[in-house]
């Protein structure tokens, strides 16, 4: 048989053929990887145990390369069983010699990966979320597994399909009153119906310098909404200069994408072209521009989720809230992704901000994404940086979440109404 | 004939199906995180809102055939309702690489098989092999997808992911 013409790869490719020991893979090959970290939530700990026992595992092959965080609930409520779930893995991972457990309130997963310097340039990490593709701003691949998260902890590798790849040339500069949050949104109204099915979006192109690690990884983390496999971007300098401060000697290697790669689709995003946008339940793909929904009244809003939690985030609703109180009607929580994140809304005095504008600030943690915190009554509408909007994610089945931006949601809270944050800026003092 | 051939009698479902959202409803999932499944619940869900004769009368061994960006967004209850209610596997035109990992874990085989939705109707009987990748439809012609690796037919094989691993543990393989 002649041999096939040799293209080039993509950063995803490259990535997996490293950690699969090959010099090239194919997309739509079975390959088998070596991770450089397995990183696993609380939730499904009991199931995880419980088949640990049945499996009679007595450890992880390579507990040095776990990574356990309690993320999902920061505390367990009277009569929760997740307060036995704390126990549970406070208890196993001493016994396994886990050494980086972060238990509650640490933040979350994603943001833990890349502040501790964990996920670096050309890192492969099992994890057991799509959204944990946030780790590609710094250049490292999530590969979400499932209950399957139990092979790589206990076989030091695992299984996985090579993603075909698709490119994202990011272009122009964001306009007034858009922010990174809104560019995703737009990115699934278009291209959320499966075209993305088995792919990785390897996002580049020049408009990055401009945007912000924070930008990067809300964009990263919700990606995952197309149904693709995972996401990366490419790493330039301000992604390695963060590296740098947090690898604390670790190595990495950057990887770039070959001049003639192969991707599956290639796709411009022209920034400049980016409005503050809504999207509207139960879809991914309901995105429309804010002046479409304004006048809706709210009765939640909340800053927070892997899409919407970090400094950046926190900064952009204070523009709003700093001087203004939120309506009477309206309930606001503000989630800070992780301690760092919260120590450093402290020190901006971000949370004094936030009290007086009469915010929940509450404790680092996943909480109102999820429904564990803010549960919303019947027919109650919340506009929220969340990741999901469909039926009942959040409290009642007749509820409604509304998906926007954090300058969206802090102007929404002011008005009691989902309002365009574009009328509310004007004249304040963007942080 | 091979032992991994399955045969089943079709139900036939649409494009851009949810999986939490419509496969099964989202308090299962909202519910049932870190609890050992309900099964009974699950069962009396699975593609109900989609066809509401589905829970009573599926039969052990049917197969589920499905179109376009079947069961996005999915958690494990999605795979594991469709696995309790007896199918034997799904073949779908496209669907998310976490459907097929989180089904396969449960033993659930999942193909993606493009151009399966326009050549089988609701109620056919066809034929599936996951080691093959290999098809045969109603009238007998054959369509191929892609075979299962020896990893994937081993965890499905052996009934599911924690299965294999108990006899790979036993065995001192791993």
């Amino acid at each position: 048989m002649e041999p096939t013409a040799r293209t080039g790869q993509t950063i995803a490719q490259k990535i997996i053929a490293r950690h699969a020991g090959r010099d090239r893979v194919e997309p739509g090959e079975h390959v088998t990887c070596t991770p450089d970290h397995v990183v696993t939530q609380e939730l499904y700990w009991p199931t995880h145990k419980r088949n640990l026992d049945k499996i009679g595992a007595k450890g992880f092959k390579r507990p040095d390369k776990a990574i356990i965080v309690i993320d999902h609930t920061p505390s367990a409520a009277m009569g929760s069983a997740h307060a036995a779930t704390h126990r549970l893995l406070k208890d196993l991972t001493t016994e396994f010699g886990v050494e980086n457990f972060f238990g509650p309130n640490t933040g979350l997963r994603h943001l833990v990966l890349i502040e501790r310097g964990f996920a670096r340039p050309g890192s492969l990490i099992f994890s057991d979320e799509g959204n944990i593709a946030s780790i590609g701003a710094v250049g490292a691949l999530n590969v979400p597994t499932s209950a399957d998260i139990l092979v790589p902890l206990l076989r030091d590798e695992n299984w996985m399909t090579v993603p075909k790849t698709v490119r994202v040339d990011l272009v122009g500069r964001l306009p007034f009153g858009a922010s990174a949050r809104d560019v995703v949104q737009t990115l699934l109204r278009d291209w959320g119906h499966g075209e993305f099915l088995q792919c990785c979006i390897e996002y580049g192109g020049p408009a990055l310098q401009h945007l912000s690690m924070d930008d990067r990884q809300t964009i990263l983390a919700s990606t995952f909404h197309s149904m693709s496999d995972t996401a990366i971007m490419e790493v330039d300098q301000v992604a390695l200069e963060y590296v740098q401060e947090r690898a604390a000697g670790r190595p990495y290697e950057p990887v770039v994408p070959d001049a003639d790669a192969v991707y599956d689709r290639r796709i411009t995003l022209d920034l400049s072209t980016i409005t503050p946008m809504v999207t509207v339940p139960p879809e991914q793909t309901g995105a429309t521009p804010v002046e479409q929904v304004a006048g809706l009244k709210v009765h939640q809003a909340t800053v927070g989720s892997c899409a919407g939690n970090r400094v950046q985030d926190l900064r952009d609703a204070a523009t709003l809230l700093r001087g203004r109180r939120i309506a009477r009607h309206v309930t606001m929580y503000i989630s800070p992704g992780s301690q760092n994140v919260y120590a450093q809304a402290a020190r901006e005095g971000l949370l004094e901000v936030f009290a007086q504008a009469g915010a929940t600030v509450l404790s680092p943690g996943c909480n109102t994404c999820w429904g564990y915190l803010g549960v919303l009554n019947d027919n109650e509408v919340s506009i929220t940086t969340h990741q999901f909007n469909y039926q009942g994610r959040n409290g009642s089945e007749s509820s409604k979440v509304y998906l926007a931006s954090p300058l969206t949601v802090a102007a929404s809270a002011i008005a009691g109404v989902i309002t365009d944050p574009r009328t509310l800026l004007q004249g304040a003092q963007h942080v | 004939m091979s032992t991994s051939n399955l045969r089943g009698r079709v139900w036939k479902f649409g494009d851009q199906v949810s999986g939490d959202d419509g496969i099964i409803d989202f308090s299962a999932v909202r519910d049932g995180f870190g609890k050992p499944f309900d099964e009974a619940l699950l069962k009396s869900m699975c593609f109900r809102r989609l066809n509401p004769r589905f829970p009573a009368e599926v039969q052990p061994g049917d197969i589920v055939v499905g179109g376009v960006n079947f069961a996005h967004h999915n958690h494990i209850e999605v795979s594991a309702a469709i696995k309790l209610s007896g199918i034997s596997v799904v073949v779908v035109e496209s669907c998310e690489s976490g459907f097929i990992r989180r089904a396969l874990s449960q033993g659930l085989p999942v193909l993606t098989v493009p151009g399966i939705a326009t050549r089988v109707a609701d109620g056919d009987v066809i034929e599936v092999n996951p080691a093959t990748g290999h098809i045969r439809l109603a009238d007998g012609s054959l369509i191929e997808g892609q075979p299962f690796s020896g990893r994937m037919l081993a965890i499905w094989q052996a009934g599911g992911l924690v299965e294999a691993l108990r006899r790979e543990f036993a065995a001192g393989a791993a």
